[in-house]
């Protein structure tokens, strides 16, 4: 199913506030994040709760990262299905519709219809994969959370979700993995 | 070997006994990159200045052209509008592939098209122009179904079996589909950029990446369906600029004159569009590297790398043009006579021969050159002679076919019905149509609002792929090897 990235983020708006804060470490090099990552991981903060922010893709693990999973292959692939149908819907019962006899071909001939079900799968396909981005990336936020402009710069962000009780383990294993700022969101 | 990390500018690079000179490799400083181009972005050298003037200059001349164009001449007759149609193919064949240049080198993991990437994708803004552009071309485009004097229902020869009418509405869907895919890609790949540069910059341009940005903070998640969301998306896009070139080929060209049944001209006029693409994206990069103030971030690698596939698509252009000449030469149909007569060795001698120089025998000897494509101007001098090659590619091809397509007047052929399957239009050959004044305006106002939307497209949207070039200095180091100085690349898949 496509639909998860939906409801995760229909889930997360509907759900009760949570009382976990937003902690966000600022790190020079990527050795000091991962060493954080490392930490925070042996403190039992769940893989989950936190994320590396970053100015450029980093290499798959090179940070010690959890592995993420995404479902954006199935969006163009449900896409072209509609679309699919549609342009057959469509080409079909048009042809039914207002017979027209072209070059003696039958009335209901694939070759021609090919070309707009082809398109309708395109399009179907284009406009579910938008679809699937906005939603998988989970874009669709009304604001800005915590974050730091030095990212931009190179430096590696590390923001954790945690519940005020752990607030300050978070933070000594951030400063302890040579964080150069650690911000909380107020 | 003694490592030098983030090269800043290259400088480096340079080798005196090394195949490269000090200019190939330019490794951006990762961490000023942001800044650096924001400001850059705000300094406007005087050629941003003249592109600027110069598009809106022409791109004015152009709709004046097409305004006396339709006072005088209306839209019914299809026959006077068919250097419109070359002009907007023209646009269309160049910039419609521009954006899968990006999409096909990140495919392929290509390090040297970091610089063109962003250039490629800023072509998707013009891609808008496109749909606008079309609609006067689906209005002149005359109906698959028209009654004959006689009285009698013909059927004009098309792809499109379903209509009698104008196919006017798949059309349009096709070129609405692929202007969605390729903003899309430009979206999709600005957004990082965006989401960074918000902070670097203020008034309309900090609203603008702040609102099309949204929550981008450079998660694993977020780069992850970003790098997949692109390659889906060039891969649709891949499928759907094919699909829509051979719509238009077949619609405005072979559809129009009876009898021209050619299943080499689609692919012939895909691989055109992929040469004018990459051409017009050389060029545009070579203009902001020697006189837009971007030397120090975009080097000389990239055109020497995208010459050799340059260089390629030349030589794919030209077996397609021999490839469409030998099947009619040997074919010996009165049909494929006449046309080759037409199109080639009769009306449109004079074009067809400039045209081919300027497609092959100028390009081709400068991109073989070694000295030329090193030296980065080899590519860009070469993709100058391919545009207006291709220019006059579309006048011969496009202007032709609507020049010797059957009027219309009032919905009636006044032609025999035999017409529509024997070439009695090109018995003999007609004479080549020449543009008028208007025409002429046309294709400069073409010329004119591609130059002005990129710049437009330029000053909106970081002009360099911020977030590719940043991972790019991460996998990319010059070393020393003995006595040379190397370019060493990282390929962590």
């Amino acid at each position: 199913m496509a639909m998860p990235g939906i409801l995760q983020q229909l889930r997360d708006v509907m759900s009760p506030p949570s009382t976990k804060q937003a902690i966000l470490g600022l790190f020079q090099d990527a050795e000091s994040a991962a060493t954080a990552g490392d930490g925070l991981k042996e403190a039992g903060i769940p893989e989950t709760d936190y994320d590396f922010l970053t100015d450029s893709p980093y290499p798959e693990g090179s940070l010690g990262e959890r592995e993420e999973k995404h479902r954006l292959y199935l969006y163009p692939f449900i896409g072209a299905l509609l679309g699919l149908s549609s342009g057959i819907m469509i080409t079909a019962m048009t042809q039914v519709a207002y017979p027209l006899m072209t070059g003696g071909k039958p009335i209901l001939s694939l070759p021609p219809m090919a070309i707009v079900c082809y398109e309708g799968t395109m399009l179907g396909a284009i406009l579910f994969t938008v679809i699937g981005i906005v939603f998988e990336s989970r874009l669709p936020k009304f604001q800005l959370g915590i974050y730091d402009e030095r990212i931009t710069q190179g430096f590696l962000g590390l923001r954790v979700k945690a519940e005020p009780e752990q607030r300050y383990e978070v933070t000594q294993i951030m400063n302890s993995a040579g964080a150069v700022d650690v911000k909380t969101e107020q | 070997m003694a490592s030098e990390t983030q090269a800043h500018h290259g400088d480096q690079s340079h080798s005196e006994h090394g195949h490269f000179g000090p200019e190939m490799w330019v490794i951006p400083e990762a961490s000023v990159l942001v800044a650096e181009v924001n400001e850059k972005q705000r300094m406007t050298p005087g050629i941003w200045r003249v592109i600027f003037i110069a598009g809106g200059v022409l791109t004015v001349l152009g709709i004046v052209g097409f305004v006396l164009k339709a006072l005088s001449d209306g839209f019914s007759d299809h026959q006077a509008w068919g250097f419109y149609i070359a002009a907007f193919a023209f646009v269309f064949t160049l910039t419609a592939s521009a954006p899968l240049a990006a999409c096909a080198f990140r495919f392929t993991k290509s390090h040297w098209r970091r610089p063109l990437s962003r250039i490629a994708e800023i072509f998707s803004l013009v891609s808008l122009v496109n749909i606008l552009l079309f609609i006067p071309a689906l209005i002149v485009l005359p109906d698959i179904g028209v009654m004959h004097e006689s009285g009698e229902q013909l059927v004009r020869r098309s792809i499109w079996f379903q209509e009698l009418t104008n196919p006017s509405g798949w059309l349009m869907a096709g070129m609405i589909g692929l202007s969605l895919c390729s903003v899309a890609i430009l979206w999709v790949a600005a957004m990082p950029d965006m989401a960074q540069s918000r902070h670097h910059v203020s008034g309309f341009r900090a609203t603008l990446y702040g609102k099309l940005a949204g929550c981008w903070y450079g998660t694993k998640r977020q780069w992850q369906v970003q790098k997949g969301g692109l390659a889906i998306l060039g891969a649709l896009y891949f499928m759907m600029v094919v699909f829509v070139q051979f719509l238009i080929v077949s619609d405005f060209a072979m559809a129009m004159i009876p009898g021209w049944k050619d299943s080499i001209l689609p692919p012939f006029y895909t691989v055109i569009s992929f040469q004018g693409g990459l051409a017009t994206i050389l060029l545009v990069a070579y203009v902001m590297r020697r006189w837009g103030g971007y030397r120090e971030l975009i080097g000389q690698a990239p055109f020497w790398a995208a010459s050799k596939v340059l260089l390629g698509l030349t030589l794919l252009h030209t077996y397609h043009l021999f490839a469409f000449f030998i099947t009619y030469w040997y074919g010996r149909l009165e049909v494929e006579q006449a046309i080759l007569n037409y199109l080639m060795f009769d009306s449109y001698l004079g074009i067809f021969w400039a045209q081919l120089f300027f497609t092959f025998f100028i390009p081709f000897p400068i991109l073989v050159s070694n000295h030329a494509r090193r030296e980065g101007w080899g590519a860009p001098l070469a993709a100058v002679f391919i545009i207006i090659g291709l220019m006059l590619w579309h006048i011969r091809i496009f202007a032709a076919a609507f020049a010797a397509a059957p009027a219309v007047e009032g919905g009636l052929y006044y032609l025999p019905s035999d017409a529509f399957s024997f070439p009695a239009l090109l018995l003999p050959p007609p004479e080549a149509t020449f543009p008028g004044i208007a025409d002429i305006f046309m294709i400069l106002g073409g010329v004119g609002i591609v130059m002005l939307v990129f710049r437009i497209g330029m000053m909106m949207l970081p002009p360099l792929s911020l977030w590719e070039m940043k991972e790019g200095s991460m996998y990319q180091r010059v070393d020393t090897l003995i006595r040379g100085r190397y370019l060493v690349l990282g390929k962590p898949e």
